[in-house]
């Protein structure tokens, strides 16, 4: 069984599958992680996304495994990644000159390797702002439109988002493709649904450098 | 001359990069050479073939390139000419890309096609036995057929008749290899999976075959797939990636499901 597992790992096919798969689960963290966020936006003191983060906090052992659910997840996939990256590059040991577009490819495509870095850097800088920090003072809410109505953390937040998004842009077609599930009967709407999935939850999680470098928490409609 | 596109009379002045390579051990670099008066209506390899006589008057080696059929069915020409495999065109193969398509005092780039799983043999002639190896790890069906039966007696829906005939349509030339920016050859294996996996014929070595096929590819040091596409894009046969899709759907299927051989005891 084990052995079984690990031979289909080891496959080129079983690295894409995986690494498809665990993009969908990130794919569905992202999109709980920024409708929870949106809470931000519900109020002018941040109680309610105070709130919800303190809910989080107060599932204990459950939250301690949602998390731990997600470095592993985040893990395969960049694990996986990088080991797919190196194994390409070592299969055109020598280089074209210039390998020319047949017509196929697209910025995004051509640049997961590149913006996953990009947003792996990010990660690791919000992890170190938000999870890792001392927030009991001053709340989360608080230290969120802090962070981000500087012109620096909202520029690095604002920058990432993009990266994000192309990546996005990318990897819903990309992962029906990988699991094997393409039909050109549904083709072009998972083409669409993964573009306007990509772009909205970049979107969304752009608006919160963009709105507290604007308004500092001090939102116009409450 | 009098002008770029009055080509008929005077023909087509090139300057052609071309990779050198004396053999598997040497680097190679690109050599530069001038070619004057090539007719528009000559094929890319016809060019060559004017270039290697230049090259044999002028008492040089030529350069050595693969070709066979020269109509696009062989699968034995190759080439990426200006950093594309098989030229500028779609579903053309270098044999059946015309000199019309290029313009008077054009800078043409030739290479091999390029990736570990193909190493340059001499100039711009790569190694592709790794294609065959994986046909022969499962890309064919063992079951004697025995003699022609009538035409009728295997009922064969006419979706899955033309969608292998679609995927049976490859030619193997390794453009899916040259023009993937990884380096994978899932196109091809993907074409050869689907071909009898979609054929009754196919059914009792499915799995097996799907196993086996990628383990060689595997082996070979082909690249992984990034869902890219530009494999489809360069296939002289126009090969669609929903192939692809159906290996990977296979591979994930008998990769799940496939028991140890002698499991099943056959009611003893």
């Amino acid at each position: 069984m084990l052995s079984r597992f690990g031979a289909f790992l080891r496959s080129s096919i079983g690295k894409k599958s995986l690494m498809a798969f665990t993009g969908l689960l990130l794919i569905l963290f992202l999109i709980a992680h920024v409708v929870g966020n949106l809470s931000l936006y519900a109020d002018g003191d941040g109680a309610k996304f105070n709130a919800y983060a303190a809910q989080l906090e107060a599932l204990g052992p459950l939250k301690l495994a949602a998390e731990l659910g997600l470095v592993i997840l985040f893990g395969a996939h960049i694990a996986l990644g990088m080991r797919t990256y190196l194994e390409n590059r070592e299969a055109r040991p020598v280089r074209y000159k210039d390998l020319a577009p047949k017509g196929r490819r697209t910025l995004a495509s051509m640049t997961m390797p590149v913006t996953g870095i990009v947003i792996l850097v990010f990660l690791v800088i919000h992890i170190i702002d938000f999870r890792l920090a001392d927030f009991s003072k001053q709340g989360l809410a608080a230290l969120v439109i802090e962070r981000l109505s500087h012109p620096l953390g909202a520029g690095i937040y604002f920058i990432s988002m993009g990266f994000l998004g192309v990546h996005l842009w990318h990897a819903f077609q990309s992962l029906v493709q990988s699991l094997g599930f393409r039909h050109p009967a549904y083709l072009p709407a998972v083409k669409t649904v993964g573009m306007v999935l990509g772009v909205l939850i970049a979107a969304l999680f752009a608006t919160f450098p963009i709105l507290c470098l604007m308004f500092k928490g001090q939102w116009p409609w409450n | 001359m009098s002008g770029g596109h009055d080509t008929h009379s005077h023909g087509l002045n090139l300057t052609l990069h071309v990779w050198r390579q004396k053999n598997a051990q040497d680097t190679g670099h690109f050599e530069t050479y001038s070619l004057q008066g090539i007719s528009e209506h000559c094929s890319f390899l016809e060019m060559l073939d004017q270039l290697n006589e230049q090259l044999l008057r002028e008492g040089r080696e030529p350069v050595a390139f693969d070709h066979d059929c020269r109509e696009g069915i062989c699968g034995s020409c190759s080439l990426v000419i200006n950093g594309r495999a098989h030229g500028p065109d779609r579903e053309t193969a270098t044999c059946q890309l015309h000199m019309r398509r290029f313009h008077d005092g054009e800078t043409i780039y030739i290479e091999p096609f390029r990736a570990k799983a193909f190493p340059v043999q001499r100039d711009l002639v790569t190694d592709r036995s790794a294609f065959d190896r994986i046909i022969a790890a499962g890309g064919f069906v063992s079951a004697n057929t025995g003699s022609p039966q009538d035409a009728n007696a295997l009922p064969i829906p006419k979706e899955a008749a033309d969608l292998a005939m679609d995927a049976a349509q490859c030619i193997g030339c390794g453009a899916c290899v040259a023009a993937c920016p990884n380096a994978a050859a899932m196109l091809f294996v993907g074409a050869k999976v689907s071909h009898l996996a979609l054929l009754p014929q196919g059914q009792p070595e499915r799995r097996k075959r799907v196993l086996a096929m990628v383990e060689q590819m595997d082996k070979e040091g082909f690249g992984n797939c990034g869902n890219i596409y530009e494999c489809e894009a360069a296939c002289p046969k126009g090969i669609s990636v929903e192939n692809i899709a159906r290996m990977n759907r296979e591979y994930l299927c008998a990769s799940l499901t496939a028991r140890p051989q002698g499991e099943a005891k056959g009611g003893f």
